[in-house]
């Protein structure tokens, strides 16, 4: 019987590392994937900055006027493995092939033209990202000529979307080999079938896989704070909130405040800085325990009224001037000022969907 | 003789029972009938139909709570099991009549799930209903969509067929003339009416049309002056159907045949785009890298081999060299050829493609299922879950990624669902290092033990041995391998230190030494977790011989005396066993520290606690001094007179021994002879106690004396 060696028996070679690691689990392996050991939960950040964004000046107005104003479905989305964004041209006729292929499945009817029913574009929104770990956002359209156009019809864009990273988790991000590229964050208009298709072939080509984000109760918090706190520089308009309530049939709520009155729960609420020195800092950054009083002090407001605590419920839908947002995963941002602020806690709440 | 007399006893008996039954079987079938006729009433399915029936045009929707209540009635029923004939017509007629507006249509045909058959009077109902236009056209496709899909289900064609020329009408609609087309295609026989068809040759040549159109010029060649290609594929594309998924689950919960009833949806391509709600569950389909121009860059000199052309094992160790890994990484465990390959992987992107799809299907399966949860789809759970076991017992390791769902798992498991296979997942988690090791398994496995059933407790300690046995046969492997090269590995991140490993198998020997001690208190020692406790020890008394670990890890009280006091011979059998291989290892890892330099010390507390139990064992089996002062179990002198005992010292040897009685009842009837206790020795040990025989032999200086075999034990 052999007594092994003290100290290091237990490495592992380089030469088999492994999907299964013998003798280190995820854990102790907390290098390469590692930011996440086991499964301490990543949270959302409790607290973040809202400096007020001049984004036209770094984003092409163009593009972002394909992002505003539309309602996006999300979905999360795991890295993508070998996608360049050099190869953008390529990937337009791939998938637009695959499309077209996917469509006359069954057909193999050779029909002249048919090859060019639809027509897929993807483009680099420049500049949207905040740091220089967030991959450049990609945003992918599809046109089609209705079937029985004429022929100088122009093709109509009829599915939109993009992947996107805003302020990702640095340490996430490093964690990722280089063959990697971090895209989290999902949005898709259009017909649910292209965006099957659409899904479909990013999984076969990237090897990613793609499911659904909700926009759960927290987050939704967080932009009914994160949009009246706006409202100085542009009005919201109103705050409407959607609560499902779990009673039998299910009760719903549509709960609509005045904007002013939100803005000066808003202010009460708000944690004065003590200094005025870094007022500028303070004055940007907000705190989860500002969000809870305030959405606190909504309900205890509506319960004065209804007697009806709603902290029995469900936060399902938040809207205002500057967007919507609904627990099923769909959002609209309607003032570009906001865009990254919206884009940052969704990325944040893509990224803790990741199976790893 | 005996045996024959019994059975044509039962039989007899049988045959009454029967006959018994047989005359109280018309009343008691009265009384069902009156019972299913009172409970028919009272069901809420059929009230609800009965709402939907009898419910009035322009009733509002908003706020109906009513509408919402049948509504959803009727939508579990036909999620469940699919929705009668009857049913069918009612909510058919009830969506297409547009009573209550559209949205509830819309609602009403996604859940028209027919359980068996669709009435053909339905369907022409509801086909007239199309035309009289009120209904949106996005709601109009879904009504001729569900009529492809259950076509085959529809009773009979006859008086569709008789409107084929009223269907016809609708080809002009631009969007619904696909589907028409598909369904007109369906229809089509010799005689049916196709004078209309040179209206297409306006309308340029879609795929539909011609297809149909050739079906007519099959038919009718004079009537079709257009010229269709010769090659043409049949069959037209598969709709995007949402009841498909939903009706082979009826189908399949009906223990219908669905093969020969849904063969027009069936011919199911990979990348269907409906909404499968649980496609994460399929192993994604083998096929060549589709993103060549990103790899190129590094294997433009080789021709690589796509993995799909290979199709055996010497195929696949000849191409070894230059094989093209598939698209999606997920696909190698569905194939066990693939599997092969997966072991020599060593390209770490790859392997980490894997874990992120395999991550993702755990995730969205058993965590993130918002609707309906996994009770659902067990079925299919369960497949991929036995498919997964098997690769990974195939590669003898687990997935990180598994690992990482596990740890969040055991967290909300209810200790039942999928036991099996969860378990079978946990038990291939690669050490879990000692400072984690309580949070992320301890007290969720704790809380579940010990609220949970005794066959939980059983298949958690079978768990925890399996988890136990791979740790160390890992540590025998690389503690090998190590040691040719131990330079290699100075890059790798990992360094689990021999003493941080030794702590992750002390935590969890400790750890299962605690559950096993309450576990069978809590179950007043059943010998069946008994058995499982044992089990684990016969691993834990070997660690250092068997696996070349320098760690020997006591069993506590809590299990010592509840196996030597056990009724079955079996499990004194084998804690005689573990003692012997205790003693062995002890013996030899004593023997080694004095030769080798770089010692290891085994605490004189494992010592002690050895030879304390030794003694306990020998007092109380060979000695007859069970309750003697300095024991293990003491009991006070005057209770044990007061139990009127006689001889309560001798009452757990191993001829009074509660598990050994009816051995020593047997030997004595069989002998009576001198010398006894040497022969019935030998009598125990031809039984099959070999554990008792080397316990007996290595603790016991056999030394016989006229009388009696009355011996001591060897003392370390």
């Amino acid at each position: 019987v052999r007594t092994p060696i003290d100290s290091i028996v237990a490495q592992r070679r380089s030469k088999n590392k492994s999907y299964r690691q013998s003798y280190r689990s995820c854990l102790g392996a907390a290098s390469r994937l590692g930011h996440t050991p086991g499964w301490t939960a990543r949270r959302l950040n409790t607290s973040r900055r809202t400096k007020s964004h001049n984004i036209t000046e770094k984003v092409n107005p163009e593009d972002l006027a394909l992002l505003v104003k539309t309602e996006w479905q999300l979905s999360y989305v795991t890295p993508l493995y070998q996608f360049r964004h050099t190869q953008l041209r390529s990937y337009s006729r791939q998938l637009s092939a695959f499309i077209t292929a996917e469509k006359q499945q069954g057909l193999a009817v050779e029909v002249e033209g048919a090859q060019t029913s639809f027509r897929v574009s993807f483009s680099v929104v420049q500049g949207l990202g905040e740091t220089d770990d967030d991959a450049e956002t990609v945003l992918v359209q599809i046109h089609s000529k209705p079937v029985f156009a004429g022929k100088d019809e122009a093709q109509k864009l009829v599915w939109s979307g993009w992947l996107t990273c805003i302020n990702g988790n640095p340490e996430y991000l490093h964690s990722l080999p280089k063959d990697f590229t971090c895209l989290p964050l999902f949005g898709s208009h259009g017909a649910e079938n292209l965006t099957s298709l659409v899904k479909s072939w990013f999984q076969q080509t990237f090897d990613c896989c793609f499911g659904p984000l909700e926009i759960n109760q927290t987050c939704l918090q967080w932009l009914a704070a994160l949009w009246t706190n706006c409202h100085i520089e542009s009005s919201i308009q109103h705050l409407k909130m959607i609560w499902t309530l779990p009673v039998e049939p299910p009760l719903q709520i549509t709960y609509t405040v005045n904007p002013q009155n939100a803005w000066e729960l808003w202010n009460s609420v708000r944690t004065p800085s003590l200094e005025s020195r870094e007022e500028e800092e303070t004055a940007r950054s907000i705190d989860i325990e500002e969000v809870t009083r305030f959405m606190q002090g909504l309900m205890s407001h509506f319960y004065r009224h209804f007697r009806l605590d709603l902290s029995a419920g469900r936060l399902s839908q938040v809207s205002s001037a500057l967007g919507s947002a609904k627990f099923s995963g769909r959002v609209k941002m309607s003032n570009s000022r906001y865009i990254l602020t919206t884009l940052s806690l969704l990325t944040e709440c893509a990224l803790l969907k990741m199976p790893i | 003789m005996a045996a024959t007399q019994n059975l044509s006893d039962s039989d007899q008996s049988s045959v009454n029972d029967q006959s018994a039954s047989n005359r109280s079987g018309n009343r008691s079938l009265r009384v069902a009938e009156k019972e299913r006729r009172k409970n028919e009433a009272e069901d809420p399915f059929v009230l609800a139909l009965k709402y939907f029936s009898d419910v009035e045009a322009g009733t509002p929707v908003l706020g109906n709570d009513e509408l919402e209540k049948n509504l959803v009635q009727v939508e579990k029923v036909a999620y469940s099991q699919g929705l009668p004939p009857e049913a069918v017509s009612i909510m058919l007629e009830f969506a297409m009549s547009l009573r209550m507006g559209t949205s509830p249509c819309v609602r009403v045909l996604k859940c028209l799930i027919p359980a068996s058959v669709v009435p053909q009077e339905a369907v022409v109902r509801a086909v007239v209903w199309l035309s009289v236009g009120k209904m949106p056209i996005s709601t109009q496709v879904l009504f001729i969509k569900w009529v492809l899909t259950v076509f085959d289900m529809i009773d009979a064609k006859d008086q569709l067929r008789a409107i084929y020329g009223f269907i016809f009408n609708f080809v002009t609609d631009e969007n619904l003339c696909p589907f028409i087309c598909h369904l007109l295609y369906l229809l089509t026989q010799k005689e049916s009416d196709g004078t209309d068809c040179l209206l297409f040759s306006s309308q340029g040549r879609q795929p539909f049309l011609l297809h149909l159109l050739s079906l007519y010029k099959v038919f009718c060649p004079e009537l079709v002056t257009l010229s269709i290609p010769s090659r043409m594929k049949s069959g037209f594309r598969n709709h995007i159907s949402p009841w498909q998924s939903a009706l082979i689950a009826v189908q399949k919960r009906n223990g219908l045949q669905g093969a020969s009833s849904m063969s027009l949806v069936t011919n199911k391509d990979k990348t269907n785009p409906r909404k499968r709600k649980h496609c994460h569950l399929e192993f994604p389909a083998l096929i060549p890298a589709l993103n060549k121009e990103a790899q190129s860059e590094q294997s433009s000199s080789r021709r690589m081999v796509p993995l799909v052309e290979l199709h055996s094992f010497a195929q696949l160790l000849e191409n070894m060299h230059r094989i093209e890994l598939p698209a999606q990484m997920g696909s190698l465990l569905g194939s066990s050829l693939a599997l092969q390959y997966l072991d020599c992987v060593q390209d770490e992107s790859a392997l980490l493609r894997l874990n992120f799809w395999l991550g993702y299907a755990f995730h969205e399966e058993f965590l993130f299922c918002g609707d309906g949860g996994p009770s659902q789809t067990s079925e299919e759970a369960l497949q991929f879950l036995n498919k997964l076991l098997s690769a990974q017992h195939f590669l003898q390791e687990g997935f990180s990624s598994s690992e990482v769902f596990l740890y969040k798992f055991l967290n909300v498991w209810d200790g039942s669902l999928l036991r099996p296979q969860i378990l079978g997942l946990l038990s291939n988690i690669p050490v879990v290092p000692s400072s984690q090791i309580r949070r992320l398994l301890f007290e969720p496995l704790m809380q579940l033990f010990f609220t949970s059933s005794l066959f939980f407790k059983c298949g958690l300690m079978e768990c925890l041995n399996n988890m136990l046995l791979k740790w160390l046969t890992w540590h025998s492997i690389y503690a090998l391998e190590d040691d040719l090269d131990i330079s290699l590995n100075s890059h790798t991140s990992i360094n689990m230190t021999l003493s941080g490993f030794k702590d992750s198998v002390m935590e969890l020997i400790h750890f299962v030494g605690r559950l096993a001690s309450v576990g069978l208190q809590l179950e007043g020692c059943h010998c069946l977790l008994l058995s499982f406790v044992l089990d684990f020890y016969e691993t834990v008394c070997d660690t250092f011989l068997k696996y070349g670990l320098p760690l020997i890890v006591m069993p506590p009280a809590g299990v010592f005396y509840p196996a030597l006091f056990a009724t079955d011979p079996v499990s004194v059998d084998r804690l005689a066993y573990i003692m012997h291989r205790y003693k062995v290892n002890l013996t030899s890892a004593k023997s080694q520290e004095k030769v080798t330099e770089q010692a290891f010390h085994i605490s004189r507390q494992t010592f002690r606690e050895f030879n304390h139990y030794v003694v306990v064992m020998v007092n109380c089996l060979w000695n007859s001094r069970m309750f003697h002062p300095g024991m293990g179990v003491q009991l006070g002198e005057e209770l044990l007179l007061k139990s009127n005992v006689p001889q309560y010292g001798s009452s757990f040897d191993l001829v009074h021994h509660p598990a050994f009685m009816s051995y020593a009842v047997n030997f004595h009837q069989k002998v009576s002879h001198s010398k006894p206790w040497t022969w019935y020795l030998e009598y125990l040990f031809t039984q099959g106690y070999d554990g008792l025989k080397h316990f007996v032999q290595s603790n016991i200086s056999w030394q016989l004396k006229a009388d009696d075999g009355q011996v001591d034990a060897q003392q370390r």
